[in-house]
């Protein structure tokens, strides 16, 4: 291997956090924009339905995006990582 | 409350464009240019539509003035992503000029080609115009609002006389242009009105009825003279 | 892990690792194109959408059609690569990647073009802010958003071990692997939590991606306008993207064979299988085709019959022609037998394919706004410089993407191909040996 300047550990993991914070943000706040148009729905009297319906999919949908990228970075970068069986 | 409707009698109709002309001073419709009529960008809310009669191998010319048909079940309003068309409770459908994002669902969707869009920023505010109407500007779509402005000052002004709101007030500018009284406006929902009357005269019909839009504005069929 | 380190696999690197000119002569190239778009989108921007040749009545043209269009092509990756992946399709290893980088880049031209065909872009947030959901569009961009999503996360799931793998092996940077490479050794366990995963993402990104192309051909079959409001238009997008997808697929696979020497990987036999799909999707393209104008033609309202006829004989003609011929005639004529020459074949057909679809998307949203129902001034479109710029810009966008990620990640994925050799080849045995007739251990 040539030689690099050494890839500090405590910044790694750092920037991983930061990674899956991203991840987060991106769709919990899709979540959110949902939740809200059945609010401006609601408030403006205007197609209610239309708009429970599509979040009853969607939401859950977005929500199980989330569990897949935590339970990966939890399996492979928390979890992984202590057992080297 | 009220239901706002129109019916135009095509035999009185002449084709003359005194509604078209009157609804463009009205609402700062704006004029486009010939470069970009030839284009096919006229903005004319109120517009006369031309038919030949097939039957009679073009010898008759029909003319429909088409303005906004103020569907009651309007195909635009559902496709708006942003509401900024509507339908309110009096039943005109209006058009948010300052929120409409210009994606042009609202007039695909329109069977009757009854909205507009401004191609290019085609007019600045300035003297000369009808200070109760918004200028559009570029990117936003526009439609006829059955004169909703003048609703509202006819009740402004019955406030202000404190009196009550007399219908017979509130008249759009092309119903009053019409030199032959073709264009009747009023309150559908009041069966007195002359309106509701035309309405329900075996000469009634509108356009394309069938696809359950439900439009206030009704045509009465030639016939009254020649049938 | 032992270094059993196959010599072929440096071919896979060598694009991360060495940058010749070839790479800066399509940078110029397509920087070339993209210049073109962004001084047309620019012009629009400050001068109104009159540049372009969009008007009343037709006031959706080449950027609705592209934007139907880039979204259909979206549906050759993720799609694609989880249905392989699901019915175990030994063949799929050195695709998938490839599949799943085309779906994550044209998703993002595709949804631009929304937002180029805006008269206001400056209010692009008011969807966000005043978004209601009986419109279609709201549906779109909430299915999009899920599929983007999906499809980033299924990219970037399998690519971990591989980022390991530049990690470990590459000298630059450094910092970028380790982080994405969610400090991945290769134990069991990772393993079984990332196949867990992948497992989970492919399930899926199958009903989003149906549910993407049915959504998009939802914004016309919702309206009543003739020849669009149609129940099967669902379906018949969905197949047509899929279609159009696989033959963008095959392009970018040949073009990248090519220029990156990938004839180790990419075999003819390769080429035959996806062939082999893409004639069936053409006979399923054409039976969808026939059974809507059939319906369209034997009811006869005159409406539709305007725009049927528009199609058939007036002024559409050669675009509609032109569609049967691209889409249907010539990959029958290359697909119905792949012995011989069979990547050049599969390349005529794909590449008439891309065209035909395009035509496709463009016959179904033009002639039908041509021909407004009232006697209304019928309108003909033509597209100025503004619209053609706009389309070139967002080709070369998206080939230029594509090309930056081959320069950063591996294009074929080489742990897929690693496991391939050592574990799938006795996976296979096993489980055709299950197949053939013997005791049953199962309980039934």
């Amino acid at each position: 291997m040539e030689h690099q300047p050494p890839v500090s550990d405590r910044l790694v993991r750092t920037l991983q956090w930061v990674w899956l914070g991203v991840a987060f943000l991106l769709v919990g706040s899709i979540v959110l924009w949902i939740v809200g148009l059945i609010r401006a729905a609601w408030k403006l009297d205007d197609v209610l339905s239309a708009s429970v319906g599509i979040s009853i999919v969607a939401i859950p949908v977005f929500l199980v995006f989330m569990g897949v990228v935590f339970y990966v970075f939890w399996g492979i970068a928390l979890h992984g990582r202590g057992r080297e069986d | 409350m009220a239901l706002w409707g129109m019916v135009i009698d095509l035999d009185r109709c002449t084709g003359c464009q005194a509604c078209v002309m009157a609804c463009k001073a009205e609402n700062n419709v704006p004029a486009v240019g010939a470069k970009e009529a030839k284009r096919g960008r006229v903005i004319s809310w109120m517009q006369v539509l031309t038919e030949t009669d097939e039957e009679h191998h073009g010898a008759n010319m029909r003319f429909i003035p088409r303005p906004c048909l103020q569907c009651d079940d309007p195909p635009c309003t559902k496709v708006c992503p942003v509401y900024a068309t509507f339908r309110n409770p009096e039943g005109i459908v209006g058009q948010i000029y300052e929120r409409c994002i210009g994606c042009r669902f609202c007039m695909a969707a329109c069977p009757y080609n009854a909205k507009y869009f401004n191609w290019y920023s085609y007019q600045k505010e300035g003297p000369g115009q009808n200070p109760d109407v918004s200028v559009r500007e570029k990117g936003v779509v526009e439609k006829c609002t059955f004169c909703h402005h003048r609703l509202q000052n006819a009740r402004e002004k019955a406030l202000a006389e404190k009196r009550d709101f007399d219908p017979a007030e509130y008249v759009p500018a092309c119903a009053e242009a019409c030199p032959a009284q073709a264009i009747v406006f009023g309150d559908l929902s009041d069966p007195a009105s002359e309106v509701s009357k035309l309405a329900h005269s075996p000469r009634a019909f509108k356009l394309h009825e069938e696809l359950g839009t439900k439009p206030k504005v009704i045509y009465l069929t030639e016939g009254e003279t020649s049938g | 892990m032992a270094d059993p380190r196959d010599t072929h696999e440096d071919i896979l690197l060598a694009p991360i690792e060495h940058t010749g000119p070839g790479f800066y002569w399509a940078v110029a190239f397509l920087s070339l194109l993209i210049l073109w778009g962004a001084i047309a989108y620019s012009i629009q921007f400050t001068e109104g959408l009159g540049v372009t040749g969009l008007h009343q009545p037709v006031g959706w043209g080449f950027y609705v059609t592209n934007f139907v269009f880039f979204i259909g092509i979206s549906h050759a990756g993720t799609l694609i690569s989880a249905i392989l992946r699901l019915s175990k399709a030994e063949w799929r290893r050195p695709i998938t990647r490839m599949a799943e980088v085309i779906t994550c880049m044209v998703i993002f031209i595709g949804a631009g073009q929304i937002l180029v065909d805006l008269g206001r872009p400056d209010r692009m947030l008011n969807v966000l802010r005043h978004g209601r959901y009986q419109s279609p569009l709201l549906w779109d961009a909430t299915s999009i958003s899920a599929y983007l999503t999906a499809s980033l996360t299924y990219l970037y799931l399998p690519m971990i071990p591989d980022i390991a793998i530049l990690r470990d092996r590459l000298g630059k940077r450094k910092l970028l692997y380790s982080v994405l490479a969610l400090g991945w050794t290769g134990t069991e366990h990772q393993h079984r939590v990332l196949n867990r995963a992948i497992a989970i993402m492919a399930v899926l990104v199958i009903p989003i991606a149906v549910s993407v192309h049915s959504v998009v051909s939802f914004v016309f079959s919702m309206t009543l306008q003739p020849s669009w409001h149609s129940t099967i238009f669902g379906p018949y997008f969905v197949v047509g993207a899929i279609f159009s997808g696989i033959a963008g697929l095959i392009l970018t696979m040949i073009i990248f064979r090519k220029a990156y020497k990938l004839h180790y990987y990419l075999k003819p036999i390769h080429f035959r299988y996806l062939g082999q799909l893409l004639l069936i999707m053409s006979l399923l393209w054409f039976y969808f085709t026939f059974a809507e104008y059939l319906t369209g033609y034997y009811g006869a309202e005159p409406e539709e019959m305007k725009v049927f006829w528009a199609k058939f004989t007036g002024p559409f003609w050669p675009f509609f022609w032109s569609m049967v011929l691209c889409n249907f005639v010539v990959p029958l004529a290359c697909l119905a037998s792949l012995k011989r020459h069979t990547v050049g074949k599969v390349m005529i057909a794909s590449a008439a394919i891309v065209v035909g679809m395009w035509l496709e998307r463009f016959i179904i949203v033009v002639p039908t706004l041509s021909f407004p129902r009232l006697p209304f001034p019928e309108g003909v479109y033509l597209p100025t410089w503004v619209e053609w710029g706009e389309t070139a810009g967002s080709f070369g966008l998206f080939a230029l993407f594509y090309l930056l990620f081959t320069k950063f990640f591996p294009i074929i994925s080489i742990w897929e191909i690693r496991e391939g050799r050592e574990t799938s080849l006795k996976e296979v045995e096993e489980r055709i040996v299950s197949y053939l007739p013997g005791e049953v251990e199962e309980k039934t």
